[in-house]
């Protein structure tokens, strides 16, 4: 017994240590090994592509890059942490851009996405998709419907601010037609909703339901991406502006995954991140990772993020506010519709 | 083909080193398990990070074992010490903790032990032949399902557990239920009782909320009793016994594995709830004038629980492998896993690596195996706790409690949080009010508040479909029932007082 809680007790003491020794200075970045806080629990798809991407990462620059999922309040509780975090280069983010940007108008935080250096590593694009024995063979089936029974129609997502729920916004924007917005605590149970068939229609990432739709358990109407995407042998999802040139300018909608760090680290260590960054998007692993999950490898570096980012989170903040889902206006964090 | 993907994994797993790891995977599991905040999703989520490197089976074996592992782990706490190490194993404290006063607890662990191999094997035997059957009826499951559902695990755990005023039962099992509502909601994202905390709008943790309720009354009442220098003998295993006690409940062992597949394969319900319904079951089904010795050392009950509680694991890789949907938390874990390793569950796992699926039940034939043998010989170790001074060991059960909530999500507000529910833990024990149920409350309150909601926002707030699905109309039926019996029970108490 005694043995077993003195292994206990060195057990603790380890883990305190290792928690705690943070800091000091060192001249050969990184000379220990870095924290990448995900905000969601382990098994979503800001963590896979952040565990992918550590791996790789962490290889190139010689350490092991642990990924420690701080899941709760939509995401924010994880960014805050890594922001409020001494900005040592120890201590990444790694977000969905969706939630990020939306975390000023929401009222979490005062800083936007200008106050972080970002490298944008995947995109994933949102697909619309409806049960198997579903009435509507095709987009405009679906649109046509939405616009003879406004607020009608039921279709399932992830959560307000979540992918899926962007995906809605789109189609209500090509309809001018509301619809009943049904809200699941996460992917998964939004995916077995619209299995099941509880709700006419589901908006979330391709990637969630892309194996369904090969396996023709699900009807895949059209994708909000800016091309068509071709998902198995003879299957070809086309994009909505196919039907609706409208859509064009609310294109490419889906989540993009990135790396984070709040701005303030010295320029070397931001090099040496850099470096980590290219390798890690060419790592074979990281490739057939993306391709499984029909994400598109986006690699950006720091200054091209910047640039993207002002677009989408022009975009997204706006389409958000609009549809009565953030309090604050875009326009008070300089975001310009 | 079968044979041969049977055959194929069969050899994999003994490979040598794959045996090392499973070994070794299945003694951190159990001791993850044993110790209070440690959880089975946590032990797999740590794992999945150390295993990254491994060649893919040997990683796959190793996270099986863990997920073996810790959900049988935890009843050993819950036996010698009344402190569940995972929620999945609080109704294993309910009859375990007083035969382990009665000088039965190596009896307890090695019964405990032996049906939780015996469930997962069996829930494997699911997995192998009905995943296709089961997986329709996991789909079967819609809000207003989820939402009965809830409303009877609250209530059943209630009666349980509080079996001289089942209301007190229920009354803690609402106050878990009010505890659930903190935080962001997941329907309209709505933050409520949070006051503007960061932290209250994540919403009360699960871990730190148990390890408060139930290590925190244990804890003072170690020093309360001045009398109780006289130390528990620890006691032996009793194999003989212990087997022939399950041969004779084997029916029961093979109805807990039903319920148990069952509450395991339903998206979100998990080993906490599959081993109260099992017990439920148990107890319900029982002579009238064995009823009253449930809760006081029957080990009937420690049998139907750890039954129920294991053979989830196999319900909740069926959703895992058919659908890519973890049918429970930590089964969650382990999707993730298998997708890091190039796995792709769901529709196509058939078509596209057929041999998966036998893959994961050969090895979760393995795991069971090694955490029986490991389970008994790290228990002779355990049971010594039995036998130290309560004085002495709770100090250190406090420090782990302490160490555990802060791991969850390495946030001292979670260390708050714990600290918080110990005191009210006092409190509930001190007034008679059972602390299982409240715990419960706390798990399943989100799914009720927002499968309600959702399904009333789907009907246009009609209540009538409710009464329209065949799985509601179950539900009803025992809900109605479980409050009947206790209106009864009211009516005959007065008859007596007025007839006084």
């Amino acid at each position: 017994m005694k043995k077993i809680l003195s292994v206990l007790l060195v057990l603790a003491l380890v883990a305190s240590v290792s928690l705690f020794a943070q800091g000091g200075a060192e001249d050969n970045y990184p000379s220990k090994n870095i924290n990448l806080t995900v905000p969601y629990g382990a098994g979503g798809t800001t963590d896979l592509t952040a565990r992918s991407l550590a791996n790789a990462m962490g290889r190139d620059l010689g350490v092991t890059i642990n990924v420690v999922n701080t899941a709760g309040a939509g995401g924010s509780a994880g960014t805050l942490n890594v922001q409020n975090a001494p900005v040592d280069g120890y201590t990444l983010l790694a977000n969905g851009m969706l939630s990020f940007v939306t975390l000023p108008i929401n009222g979490y935080t005062d800083k936007t996405f200008r106050d972080w250096d970002v490298w944008i590593a995947t995109y994933a694009p949102n697909v619309v998709v409806v049960p198997a024995n579903s009435p509507y063979n095709t987009i405009q089936d679906l649109i046509e419907a939405m616009r003879a029974n406004p607020g009608q129609i039921t279709i399932g997502t992830a959560g307000i601010g979540s992918g899926g729920h962007f995906g809605a916004e789109v189609l209500k924007k090509v309809a001018g037609a509301d619809y009943k917005h049904i809200t699941y605590a996460g992917g998964g149970p939004a995916f077995t909703a619209i299995l099941s068939g509880e709700v006419d229609v589901s908006t979330q990432l391709l990637a969630e339901n892309k194996d369904a739709i090969i396996s023709g358990d699900l009807k895949a109407l059209c994708t909000l991406s800016d091309e068509p995407i071709t998902i198995a042998e003879g299957m070809t999802i086309p994009s909505i502006k196919e039907a609706y040139p409208e859509a064009a300018s609310m294109l490419p909608m889906g989540e993009v995954t990135g790396i984070l760090i709040p701005k303030g680290l010295e320029e070397e260590k931001l090099q040496k991140l850099d470096h980590a960054f290219d390798v890690a998007i060419n790592d074979p692993d990281f490739i057939d990772f993306c391709e499984l999950r029909s994400f598109d490898i986006t690699p950006y570096g720091r200054n091209e993020s910047q640039a993207y980012l002002e677009d989408f989170a022009s975009r997204v903040c706006w389409m958000l506010y609009d549809a009565g889902a953030a309090p604050i206006s875009p326009e008070e964090f300089g975001i310009e519709r | 083909m079968a044979l041969e993907y049977i055959g194929t994994a069969f050899m994999t797993a003994l490979q040598p080193f794959n045996l090392l790891v499973l070994i070794l995977s299945t003694l951190v599991g159990l001791v993850m398990g044993v110790l209070p905040g440690l959880s089975a999703t946590m032990a797999i989520a740590l794992l999945t990070g150390l295993t990254y490197n491994f060649p893919t089976q040997t990683a796959i074996i190793s996270l099986l074992a863990i997920y073996v592992g810790a959900i049988s782990g935890g009843c050993q706490s819950a036996i010698l010490l009344n402190i569940p190490g995972t929620p999945a194993s609080a109704a294993t404290a309910l009859d375990g903790h007083p035969m382990a006063l009665q000088g039965k607890g190596g009896l307890a662990i090695f019964i405990a032990t032996t049906v939780s191999c015996i469930g997962t094997l069996l829930s494997v035997v699911f997995v192998l032949t009905l995943t296709p059957l089961l997986t329709s009826l996991a789909l079967k499951f819609t809000s207003w399902e989820f939402f009965l559902l809830s409303i009877f695990g609250i209530l059943i755990c209630g009666t349980i557990t509080a079996q001289a005023s089942p209301v007190k039962g229920w009354i803690s099992g609402i106050l878990g239920l009010v505890v659930a509502m903190v935080g962001l909601d997941t329907v309209d994202t709505i933050a409520r009782f949070s006051y503007g905390s960061v932290n209250l709008m994540s919403g009360i943790q699960l871990i730190p909320v148990m390890i408060g309720l139930f290590g925190f009354p244990e804890i003072v009442r170690a020093f309360k009793r001045h009398s109780d220098d006289q130390v528990t003998k620890a006691s032996k295993f009793e194999m003989k016994k212990g087997f022939s006690l399950i041969f004779k409940n084997f029916g029961n062992v093979l109805r807990s594995a039903c319920i148990g597949v069952g509450v395991g394969i339903i998206p979100g319900v998990g080993e906490d709830t599959g081993g109260w319904l099992s017990y439920w079951a148990t107890r319900s089904l029982a002579p009238a004038d064995e009823k009253d010795t449930f809760g006081k050392g029957n080990p009937k009950g420690i049998i139907s629980t750890e039954t129920g509680n294991n053979s989830c694991i196999g319900g909740a890789i069926i959703p895992v492998l058919s659908l890519a949907v973890p049918g429970s938390a930590p089964a969650a874990v382990l999707l993730a896993a298998f997708l890091m390793h190039g796995y792709r569950p769901g529709p196509l796992l058939m078509s596209e690596s057929p041999d998966f699926l036998y893959n994961v039940c050969i090895y979760l034939v393995f795991a069971s195996v090694a955490m029986w043998l490991v389970a008994l010989v790290l228990s002779k170790l355990t049971v010594r706790l039995l036998g130290v001074n309560k004085k002495y060991l709770m100090p250190m059960v406090y420090a782990l409690c302490v160490i555990g909530s802060y791991l969850i999500n390495y946030n001292l507000f979670d260390v708050k949080v714990m600290f918080v529910f110990g005191l009210l833990g006092i409190v509930l024990t001190s007034m008679n009010f059972p602390a299982a149920p409240f715990l419960l409350g706390v798990i399943l309150g989100p799914m009720l508040d927002s499968n309600l909601r959702r399904a009333l926002r789907l009907s246009d707030g009609s209540f009538l479909p409710m009464f329209q699905r065949p799985i509601c109309i179950f539900f009803l039926a025992f809900i109605i029932l479980l409050i009947l019996a206790q209106l009864g029970v009211f009516k005959v108490l007065k008859g007596k007082k007025l007839a006084d």
